[in-house]
């Protein structure tokens, strides 16, 4: 039942020695920003006024946008500190009992989804580095697809065979609900991602040279390949 | 949600021997439980532990509608899988499977309605200790989890704003103008914070007391 709780609470400290203060502070206040997203009401989309939840839009988002190793730290404290007892899950639910409930297999999956996704996006953006636009939208829109169907499905659909004692059609249905809302999410997720690399060209690609004073190397980019 | 205070919503203030009890030991009672649910067959098995447990709950001096409360949020969907297991798999193997999982989450609110919410950060934050010797520093691992909590009464903030000024501008129903300035406070206010942890010399890797175990970035 509590078998993802040691080893989560030891990565973020883990790998951290590799990481500076603005890390350390990315990855707190991107667990915060999980945190809050699930506090907040829903917003609407559309014309129609669809409301979604923005929860699984900022763990996909911090994946996008801190890569693995960061947005791994930042979901996993954000899940660890919810199972200790601080009322941040969606609803206000909080700690352990969590893990007994269906949705435990969701909460779970966050983390790995972050990851997944984190380690795509530097793929991805490592690959497009010279030309950015539609292509890279569209490896960044599948990026997130794939994993947030291997990890928040898979392990949602897991968790509640696990726990509600469905059998594997049953969940797989239950579990069809949530996909439309995850596709509009990913693909909201993915055009917040871009503009937040356009405004802070550091937060994972790093720009050796910006400026064309500087040198003539102008598309000379780097990916950040800390984990 | 402008303070700190959501954050002690599950506490009840006490002095019975739940609240004296050691942290590890409540642990353990939550994990004991999570594992009978899988063992328990028997769903008056099922409701007898649960009985206990409510029991244990109530002498803790939470009160009963604070039970009510540490259950209500999964009544719903506990509601529904009990009727559609009832259709599927029949009445005993429905109530066994809905009472397991109530057994967890009412052990679970003992632990979180017995511990001050700074004694059970505490005891994520001392989780580290044990891999100090992989390179984990529970000092940073702490200051992490204490500036996540200083910062979601900013994020609530942020949301707030952001949708007060989609609204001015005729905006409410565009998710990106609802969003993307969440985020963008958010990175910029999380880069504000890693500056001044760096101008403190705090979060910093340790260098001088311990190598570094792995290459560099």
């Amino acid at each position: 039942m509590t078998k993802t709780d040691g080893s989560m609470a030891a990565t973020p400290a883990r790998q951290r020695s590799r990481w500076n203060a603005t890390d350390l502070g990315l990855i707190a206040v991107f667990a915060a920003l999980v945190a809050g997203s699930a506090l907040i009401a829903a917003i609407p989309v559309g014309g129609m006024g669809v409301p979604i939840t923005v929860q699984t839009l900022a763990v996909m988002l911090t994946g996008l946008a801190l890569g693995p190793g960061r947005a791994f730290a930042a979901v996993g404290l954000y899940v660890l500190l919810g199972l200790a007892g601080l009322p941040i899950f969606s609803g206000g639910r909080s700690g352990l009992g969590v893990l007994a409930g269906p949705s435990a297999g969701y909460i779970i999956g966050f983390v790995g989804a972050a990851a997944a996704v984190g380690w795509l996006t530097v793929v991805v953006l490592r690959r497009t580095a010279g030309r950015p636009g539609k292509l890279r939208a569209v490896l960044l829109f599948a990026a997130a697809m794939v994993s947030s169907i291997i990890f928040v499905h898979g392990l949602g659909i897991l968790g509640m065979m696990v726990n509600a004692k469905l059998d594997f059609s049953k969940a797989f249905l239950a579990d069809l609900v949530f996909y439309p809302g995850d596709v509009i999410k990913n693909v909201l997720a993915v055009t917040v991602a871009l503009a937040l690399h356009k405004a802070f060209p550091d937060l994972l690609i790093r720009r050796v040279r910006t400026g064309a004073a500087a040198t003539t190397h102008t598309a000379d980019v780097k990916v950040d390949h800390r984990p | 949600m402008s303070g700190h205070g959501f954050l002690l919503a599950n506490y009840v203030p006490g002095t019975s021997p739940l609240h004296r009890a050691p942290l590890w030991l409540k642990f353990l009672l939550v994990l004991g439980c999570g594992m009978a649910s899988f063992l328990i067959v028997d769903w008056a098995a099922a409701a007898a532990a649960l009985a206990v447990m409510c029991t244990v709950f109530l002498l803790s001096g939470a009160g009963l509608l604070r039970l009510f409360r540490a259950v209500r949020p999964v009544l719903p969907v506990l509601a529904m899988i009990g009727l559609f297991q009832w259709w599927q798999l029949g009445g005993p193997t429905a109530a066994r499977i809905v009472l397991n999982v109530l057994v967890c989450i009412v052990a679970a609110s003992i632990l979180t309605a017995t511990t001050p919410v700074q004694r059970l950060l505490d005891g994520v934050a001392s989780l580290a200790r044990p891999f100090r010797r992989f390179g984990a520093d529970p000092e940073r691992f702490a200051l992490t989890i204490a500036i996540m909590l200083r910062s979601i009464p900013f994020i609530a903030g942020a949301y707030s704003d952001v949708r007060d000024s989609a609204r001015a501008r005729g905006l409410e129903r565009n998710p990106r103008a609802l969003i993307l300035p969440v985020f963008i406070t958010t990175v910029a206010f999380a880069r504000q914070t890693g500056d001044a942890l760096a101008a403190r010399g705090l979060g910093e890797p340790d260098t001088e007391s311990e190598p570094e175990p792995e290459k560099p970035a």
